[in-house]
């Protein structure tokens, strides 16, 4: 354990705390994280009573070694990308947490609580009306955009 | 004199609600970067008449906060270093003490060795987890926020590196250059800067380096584009044409920091004949990587001057500084110091150097 860099042992702690007691609906993929401390995919599903009802997603978060003080790399994957005005069809994510205003005071857990609640409070479920140009040009990692955060209603 | 002033890091209630066990455990409690040591030690707190500086002084009061130690003239008292003991005005009124620190790991060096007191560092007496790791470690750094966040000192280097390497840290009108509660908070830059001292040598030293930089920036200086050289320069707001004084004497145009020229500046990339027009595109960064020819490109920006005419790159192979620019269809007769027109001023300044 003292052999670990302060951020391998923040991530530590917060795996372990996430499996010990995970927020409803959210699961971690262990066998991802035994493979690559710094690479999780996490499971959660959409809450009863909102428009992604029954439906589950998968989060891939990627850790670099100056996390907490730079944020993860957080994008949908899988078959299943939800429909909705902040989440691109290949996966991207915007939400000005995992950028501009991300804090190390922030955790896994709260993104991925911030996610959930984004999903929840959605009344339409539609694309972002930039989504087919952005998935053509965009670079790889979800932080390399410069988000232009319009509207935190939904 | 408040021998261990434990109580200093301490708000009055909870003074009181202290138990012996942790006073034991907070007994060393001023950190101060030691200059001699280079590194974080325990520190002892000294004072002394602040207008004969003698040492031998009785406090009115003990220092009950921060800004009582590092604040001039907050508590009063006896000054006994002279005969005729010091007052503060014509009044008679009292004299006001000083506070310094020394370093308690080595050996006092006497009246000058003293060293900076780093008040955000503290015993992690209340055993507030790091904010980053979230470890309880034993000495941690409490920022100047209203939350008083907590990090561990490993993480603070962590926090000060990745600023640092983004160029991140904030130039501050009283402060310097300096960093915020990694949280965000407002109002939360750290104040005394010796606390960056905390990083490795080549760490602080890029840091000053940064912060020079930041400076010149500021008060609307230039940086000498020259590879290596990098001098900061304050010109008059006016002035195109850049020469880098007691730095490396290139001389250049302050608008395209390229080599001074007559005229107008030239459109980024255009002086490097690679059209610009194709679709395929590739991350800038990447490609400064990739450069086959990097190495020669920089040898040639640093050993040649560009005609201030037609700006071929030109190098001086001895001789006097009076320069023929020998492309064909220029021919412009320039001087290889000022990098204009070559007049009779040269030829009578610095004709041979």
């Amino acid at each position: 354990m003292s052999s670990m860099s302060p951020s391998e042992r923040r991530l530590h702690k917060e795996l372990m705390s996430l499996i010990k007691e995970p927020p409803p609906g959210v699961t971690v993929d262990t066998e991802s994280v035994q493979q690559n401390l710094s690479e999780w995919k996490i499971n959660i599903k959409g809450f009863e009573g909102t428009l992604y009802e029954g439906e589950d997603f998968q989060l891939l978060f990627k850790f670099n070694n100056k996390y907490p003080f730079d944020s993860p790399e957080v994008t949908f994957i899988g078959t299943n990308i939800p429909v909705h005005p902040h989440v691109y069809s290949n996966g991207h994510i915007c939400l000005s947490i995992l950028t501009e205003d991300w804090s190390p005071a922030l955790s896994v857990q709260s993104v991925c609580l911030s996610i959930a609640s984004m999903l929840s409070s959605c009344r339409e479920k539609k694309r972002p009306p930039d989504n087919t140009l952005y998935v053509k040009t965009c670079n790889k990692n979800p932080k390399k955009t410069k988000w232009w955060y319009h509207d935190d209603s939904v | 004199m408040n021998e261990t002033l434990l109580d200093l890091q301490l708000e009055n209630a909870e003074r009181l609600n202290i138990s012996d066990e942790e006073r034991v455990r907070a007994k060393a409690h001023f950190f101060v970067h030691c200059g001699q040591c280079s590194k974080l030690c325990n520190g002892k707190l000294r004072v002394r008449c602040a207008l004969c500086k003698g040492g031998a002084f009785t406090v009115h009061r003990d220092p009950e906060c921060w800004d009582d130690v590092l604040k001039p003239r907050r508590i009063r008292g006896h000054c006994e270093s002279l005969e005729i003991a010091c007052v503060d005005n014509e009044a008679g009124d009292l004299p006001f003490v000083e506070f310094y620190f020394k370093c308690a790991e080595h050996v006092s060096g006497g009246e000058k060795d003293f060293a900076a007191p780093l008040n955000l560092i503290k015993n992690n007496i209340k055993d507030v987890p790091c904010l980053a790791c979230t470890d309880v470690s034993e000495t941690v750094l409490v920022f100047p926020c209203a939350s008083q966040h907590v990090t561990c000192l490993d993480c603070f280097r962590d926090y000060c590196r990745s600023r640092l390497s983004e160029r991140q840290f904030m130039p501050h009108p009283d402060f310097g250059y300096t960093l915020p509660c990694p949280a965000g908070c407002e109002h939360s830059f750290i104040e005394e800067i010796h606390h960056f001292k905390l990083l490795s040598r080549e760490e602080y030293e890029r840091y000053q380096r940064f912060a020079t930089e930041e400076y010149v920036l500021q008060a609307g200086g230039v940086l000498c584009p020259q590879p290596g050289c990098g001098m900061g320069l304050l010109v008059e707001p006016d002035c195109r044409k850049v020469t880098c004084q007691n730095g490396c004497g290139y001389v250049f145009c302050r608008s395209c920091l390229q080599g001074y020229h007559i005229g107008e500046c030239l459109p980024e990339g255009a002086g490097e004949g690679a059209p610009n027009s194709c679709e395929y595109t590739v991350d800038p960064s990447r490609a400064a990587e990739a450069r086959w020819d990097e190495a020669s490109n920089v040898t040639i920006k640093v050993s040649t001057k560009p005609c201030p005419k037609c700006r071929t790159p030109t190098e001086r192979d001895g001789g006097c500084m009076h320069m023929v620019c020998t492309r064909a269809g220029c021919g412009f007769e320039w001087c290889w110091v000022c990098q204009t027109e070559w007049t009779r001023d040269c030829m009578g300044a610095h004709w041979f150097g």
